[in-house]
């Protein structure tokens, strides 16, 4: 069976600068990625704003992901992409699927980058019809930054998040109309930097106080139903398309039958994304690689 | 213009298992179906049951139909190469009302000739279904019970009687049905079809396609109904499927742990105005939310991954009345199977209809073979049909093997149910033509993640194997029509 001191799952922000810092502290690192390349999410966003406090520069999520993928693969460190992660085992193994067959690995500490997941629309269970034009933003992202398709012209925005506030600019600067950005609270979430360079500068409007309660529309969604929660109105907001940025939640799969005590085993890190949601990237890869290098200093066990 | 034997109108569950016996008689089959795709209707929305028979009255076709299928069930869903789970089910009673309803299908089932019936103590309840609210006084066990996915079931038949020679002709829809001579003459939107017995397994719309040719006798007058999927993370925390009989007089909560670990809540019962077709609605929800805190208090409901709504098929006679035809009775209770001269007709098939499927499908095959004067057996029929591989649930080996020889099935596509590139191919050779279409034939997509994460792949090759689509590689390829036509699918 193979082995390797270090198995890193996720090739995003967090997997890539914790392998990185596992390697230059002279661990053996085994980075698996599922996708055909490193980078994660990251390779979604074309925006801006990436890399600012970590590296001192504005630099977009492909760039950021290009930079530290160029350090990742002049490191000693190994990156199998094309593979997935099936289970963890007590014993200290993995069970590997690519094209290149199914696998067993053993390794010392394996560390957890998978990121998270989106709340869906299914989750949020807003009653009405299931048409085509209903999906998260981190879909749309996919669809648009990485397949070249249109997700959508007149997007309709569920939630104020950062997620949100990005999709709302990345709709706007490419000249369609944002019908709304609607947020249940009383302000507009996210990072202030984010509401003055997404929402001002395109006049985006904004619907506080407001919920989404039915979805409308036969085979491509036409429009949604909101409520105003102070006066309890309803009113119907055209649109074709509802980008739902509701949440995110640490994608924790894998480790899901290791926990019988509730308690992760002492091999086992969870790292980025996957630990907690983070604000900005510049975190991730800091603490990432905080986790790296301490543990590519542990002592080797009997 | 197109000459067949026999005419199946309507490609659900029914239709399919319709068409997959008729293939066992020596005859021409032609399967004519609106849609894309098969099972997308009533099949698709469903909670999956397979039910023992104890809820039917002796001596009714349904107790009938149902006893038989649910024994013979396991040897179905093998031949058929279908995931079924016999999980068994409890019923549980939170009073006195309950506790009558229960004891009486306790009696019901044990004439029914329901193998291993028992009544639970409330402890043994408790024991049996963790989850189950204390407040439940007596409990009905019946093993027998068991769960499948009603389209993986529909697929399959359709596959089956496809390999065994029915024409299946997707996106074609019957406007126009005349009877002459012994001939049915069926007008679709593409070409005239000729036929000489016509079976209706046209769901919904089962009552209109009977009207082409008769007098209004039966309508279908739908209700609506809500539902909520619990996401995997809960797997094997609820154990049998449960319903809940409800002290006051209304649909009681039946909860469902798929086959798939998912974990189904519902269905309400509502008007079907409440919605339009295919849409939750807000009142159902919350109905059924509040029925989840009484009668499975610590079911986190948080893990809701989708919601999803459907019509049941009510029948009730009709008669007119100021030139209107309008229902003089309630709900017809048993199966209605109408041989109307060569036009057999299910209408409003509800539950147990899916457990009865087969069985149905037999029937009416039966009854096809009446009109068509005794037609003889088809000696290559082959009753077995080989699913697509579900890699997650091989063993290491076979998997590792299996991979060798074809590196698509080691690329995993649907993170939440490890879904493989080489499923998904083989999903949209036979037939899907959709993302719908992939998840229902693999699950990609049907997990926590809703597709979110492998839509654009399954999507990619969707478009990439329809341009390069293969000409012959179909199921069922067996006529002389170009495979277009048969399929309309590339």
């Amino acid at each position: 069976m193979e082995y390797t001191d270090i198995l890193v799952i996720g090739g995003g922000a967090a997997g890539m600068a914790a392998a990185l810092a596992a390697s230059e502290a002279g661990r053996r690192v085994l980075l698996c990625e599922k996708e055909d390349r490193p980078g994660g999410i990251l390779n979604r966003c074309t925006h801006r704003g990436f890399g600012r406090a970590f590296l001192g520069r504005d630099l977009t999520g492909q760039e950021y992901a290009g930079f530290f993928a160029e350090r990742l693969y002049k490191s000693a460190a190994e990156v199998r992409t094309g593979v997935t992660v099936l289970s963890l085992s007590q014993d200290r193994t993995a069970l590997l699927s690519g094209r290149k067959g199914l696998f067993r690995i053993k390794f010392r500490f394996c560390i957890l980058a998978a990121g998270c997941l989106e709340k869906t629309p299914g989750s949020l269970g807003i009653p009405g019809t299931r048409p085509a034009g209903v999906l998260t933003a981190g879909t749309a992202q996919l669809l648009e930054n990485t397949d070249g398709l249109i997700a959508g012209y007149r997007p309709v925005i569920l939630g104020s998040g950062d997620v949100g506030l990005i999709m709302a600019r990345q709709f706007a600067e490419s000249g369609r109309e944002v019908v709304a950005l609607i947020e249940q609270k009383d302000q507009v979430g996210g990072l202030l930097r984010n509401r003055r360079e997404c929402l001002e500068p395109y006049r985006i409007p904004v619907l506080l106080h407001t919920a989404a309660v039915e979805i409308l529309g036969r085979d491509r969604i036409t429009g949604v139903r909101i409520r105003d929660l102070e006066t309890g109105f309803t009113r119907i907001l055209h649109c074709d398309t509802l980008i739902t940025a509701a949440g995110l939640i640490p994608d924790r799969t894998l480790c899901r039958d290791l926990m019988p005590a509730g308690r992760l085993p002492d091999w086992l890190r969870l790292c980025g994304n996957c630990e907690s949601i983070h604000d900005i990237v510049d975190s991730v890869t800091r603490e990432a690689m905080a986790l790296g290098a301490s543990l590519g200093q542990e002592a080797p066990r009997k | 213009m197109l000459y067949t034997d026999a005419a199946v109108i309507g490609a659900g569950v029914l239709g399919c298992f319709t068409a997959r016996a008729l293939t066992e008689l020596e005859i021409s089959v032609t399967v004519i179906e609106e849609k894309e795709d098969v099972c997308t209707g009533i099949t698709r929305a469903n909670t999956g049951i397979i039910y023992t028979g104890c809820d039917n009255r002796p001596g009714s076709r349904k107790a009938a139909m149902c006893v038989k299928a649910n024994r013979e069930f396991d040897q179905l869903a093998r031949g058929l190469d279908v995931r079924f789970s016999r999980c068994g089910s409890v019923m549980a009673a939170f009073g006195p009302r309950g506790e009558d309803v229960l004891r009486r299908k306790y009696r019901q089932g044990l004439s029914n000739g329901v193998p291993g019936l028992r009544l639970l103590s409330r402890d043994e309840l408790a024991e049996a279904e963790p989850l189950l609210s204390r407040d439940a006084v007596l409990g009905l066990y019946a093993p027998g019970t068991g769960t499948v996915e009603p389209w993986e079931l529909g697929i399959a038949a359709f596959e089956n009687a496809s390999a065994n020679g029915a024409l299946f002709r997707l996106n074609e829809k019957v406007i126009h049905m005349e009877r002459s001579g012994s001939r049915f003459i069926l007008e679709t939107d593409r070409e005239t079809i000729l036929a000489r017995t016509v079976i209706n397994c046209a769901g919904l719309s089962a009552d209109a396609v009977r009207e082409m040719l008769r007098v209004p006798a039966v309508r279908i007058f739908p209700t609506g109904a809500d539902y909520i999927v619990l996401g995997d993370s809960l797997k094997g925390q609820i154990r049998h499927v449960i319903f809940h009989e409800p002290e006051e007089k209304r649909k009681g909560l039946t909860i469902v742990p798929a086959v798939d670990g998912s974990i189904l809540a519902g269905p309400t019962e509502r008007s079907a105005d409440l919605a339009p077709e295919g849409a939750t609605c807000a009142e159902g929800l919350e109905e059924l939310r509040k029925l989840c805190a009484e009668v499975v208090p610590d079911l986190p409901l948080t893990e809701q991954i989708r919601t999803f709504s459907a019509l049941r098929p009510n029948p009730r006679s009709v008669q007119r009345e100021n030139g209107r035809w309008v229902p003089v009775d309630h709900s017809i209770r048993d199966f209605l199977i109408l041989n109307e001269d060569g036009l057999i007709s299910l209408i409003g098939i509800k539950t147990p209809g899916l457990t009865c499927a087969a069985e149905l499908g037999r029937f009416c095959a039966s009854l096809a073979a009446g009109a068509l004067s005794g037609p003889g057996r088809n000696r290559h029929f082959n009753p077995r049909r080989t699913g697509i591989p579900r890699v997650h649930e091989m063993k290491e080996n076979d998997r590792a093997a299996l991979i060798r020889t074809d590196p698509d099935f080691g690329e995993i596509v649907c993170q939440c149910h490890d879904v493989t590139a080489g499923e998904i191919r083989e999903a949209i050779r036979r037939g899907a033509v959709t993302p719908d279409g992939v998840k229902r034939r693999t699950g990609a997509g049907m997990g926590v993640c809703q597709g979110c994460r492998c839509i654009s792949r399954v999507q990619a090759m969707l478009t990439g194997m329809r341009k390069n689509a293969p000409q012959t590689d179909s199921p069922g390829h067996s006529g002389t029509e170009k495979p277009e036509e048969r399929h309309g699918i590339y």
